[in-house]
């Protein structure tokens, strides 16, 4: 049955929330919770945050609603000093490269780093070097030693900042940021930890890493809207990235000496910021439950891997929920001889409920289950196996195993 | 009074946005534990009674 309630015109009622299970790698931490809906109802129009903003005019100093006290809270929740909202991450490494970085300057960065540090560094006129993974597709401290010497070597001078993804989007592997955290300290370079997809669902603590700079996703791992995030930093760096305008107009003598220049004034309005806020509250407590979610994906994995041909691409046994199978040995093969090839397996999925993976991929292709109840992870197994059972691929039946979970 | 009907109207649209939560929990099989039930009557209880509100404010 399609839902024929439109919000306008053609624009359908999003609905795959309420009626599949969904997947989907990058967005399952990004659902909202009910706060968060709550806040897009009444805070939806354009400049709703602005009833009470008073001198110094800035949104973060915004005492009703009370978005000042989310500012200093964040820092907090985050073993940071300061802390700024901002539309996506993106915009975090934007302000921390265009600060740190000058033409011709290098930037050390994973080579699983998300295309945004790229292009944030490209866009301060930086030049990014990688660090190779090891054979476990996992960036150490060593390799980014190594790197940085490298850089060291050919240019005659250290990188000025690291980029490190905590957990990659690609294979969703934990890199070593206590390692390169390290690493940073000895070669006194500042260290930026992109935690696109840990800020929100596991606990962060800056300090203990040895972050300059953590920049988080609120759409990512935040339950918030889109574009939404977190840059938090140290007192010492706040000063610079968050440095005030000292610009003045040369015809009207105007200044705006309150304004953050990387900010560009205010980041994060209306809505989203809202949404961010309400949100902030399940946050905290969902963190401290990570190890469930942790609990929840081996635990399909390990009935996933029941099926012959099956395997995981990411580490092992996982530390996150995102993560990469291989299904070239199992359901690839019914695709080659099916009418409907690749997208045979989408297919006997939706039929289920269950959406999100990427249309008609049945080689190697990512998901995640974040948020899924144990009934949900429970439904989701079944169906694999189901659909493995439909096309004669064998498995091994799953042992009805007493786990310490609530069905 | 508007004051009244203004509050009535968000705390059905809030009430709402919990029974979508209740149907994210529990999709796409929808087996309610005899908890979410209660809640989903009691949801259903607090727009009922709001909307006979703005009812008889606005229209009667």
């Amino acid at each position: 049955m399609s839902i024929e309630a439109k919000i306008a015109g053609d624009i359908e009622v999003r609905t795959r929330e309420e009626l599949f299970i969904n997947i989907q790698p990058i967005q399952v931490a990004g659902r909202l919770t009910p706060e968060a809906m709550k806040a897009l109802i009444a805070y939806g129009d354009g400049y709703s945050v602005c009833d009470w903003c008073r001198k110094p005019f800035r949104l973060d100093c915004i005492k009703k609603p009370p978005i000042d006290k989310f500012h200093k809270e964040i820092a907090e929740f985050l073993g940071m000093d300061v802390a700024r909202a901002v539309p996506g991450a993106r915009r975090g490494f934007q302000a921390v490269a265009n600060t740190l970085v000058e033409k011709g300057d290098t930037v050390v960065m994973s080579s699983l780093a998300h295309y945004t540090e790229f292009l944030a560094v490209e866009a301060a006129g930086g030049i990014v070097k990688e660090i190779p993974p090891n054979e476990k597709n996992i960036v150490t401290g060593e390799a980014t030693a190594e790197k940085i010497e490298k850089v060291k070597a050919e240019t005659g001078k250290l990188p000025k900042l690291i980029m490190i993804d905590h957990f990659d989007y690609s294979l969703g592997n934990e890199h070593d940021v206590y390692g390169i955290g390290k690493v940073a300290k000895e070669y006194d370079i500042p260290f930026l930890y992109n935690g696109a997809y840990t800020v929100g669902v596991m606990p962060v603590d800056g300090k203990k890493i040895g972050a300059d700079f953590i920049v988080g996703s609120g759409h990512k791992s935040f339950a918030s809207p889109a574009p939404s995030g977190i840059l938090a930093t140290t007192k010492e760096w706040a000063e610079r990235v968050f440095r005030k305008s000292s610009m003045k107009g040369d015809l009207t003598g105007r200044v705006f000496e309150a304004k953050e220049v990387e900010m560009l004034g205010c980041t994060l309005m209306g809505a989203n910021m809202i949404a961010m806020m309400a949100s902030f509250p399940a946050i905290k407590e969902r963190v401290k439950h990570w190890d469930e979610e942790i609990k929840k994906i081996n635990y399909f994995l390990e009935e996933f891997l029941r099926i012959e041909g099956n395997k995981v691409v990411s580490e092992m046994p996982r530390k996150h929920t995102l993560t990469k199978v291989d299904t070239i040995e199992s359901f690839h093969k019914i695709a080659k001889t099916h009418k409907r090839k690749g997208w045979f397996l989408s297919d006997e999925l939706k039929k289920r409920k269950i959406v999100g993976m990427f249309f008609g991929a049945t080689k190697t292709w990512k998901l995640n289950t974040y948020g899924l109840t144990w009934n949900q992870i429970e439904y989701l197994t079944k169906a694999f196996i189901e659909i493995a059972e439909k096309y004669n691929i064998p498995h091994t039946l799953a042992k009805k195993v007493e786990k310490e979970r609530k069905l | 009074m508007m004051e009244k009907v203004v509050e009535k109207i968000f705390q059905s649209q809030f009430a709402l946005v919990d029974l979508r939560e209740i149907l994210r929990k529990t999709k796409p099989v929808f087996n309610l534990s005899e908890e979410q039930k209660q809640q989903v009557v009691d949801i259903i209880k607090v727009v009922r009674e709001s909307m006979d509100l703005v009812e008889k404010v606005l229209v009667k």
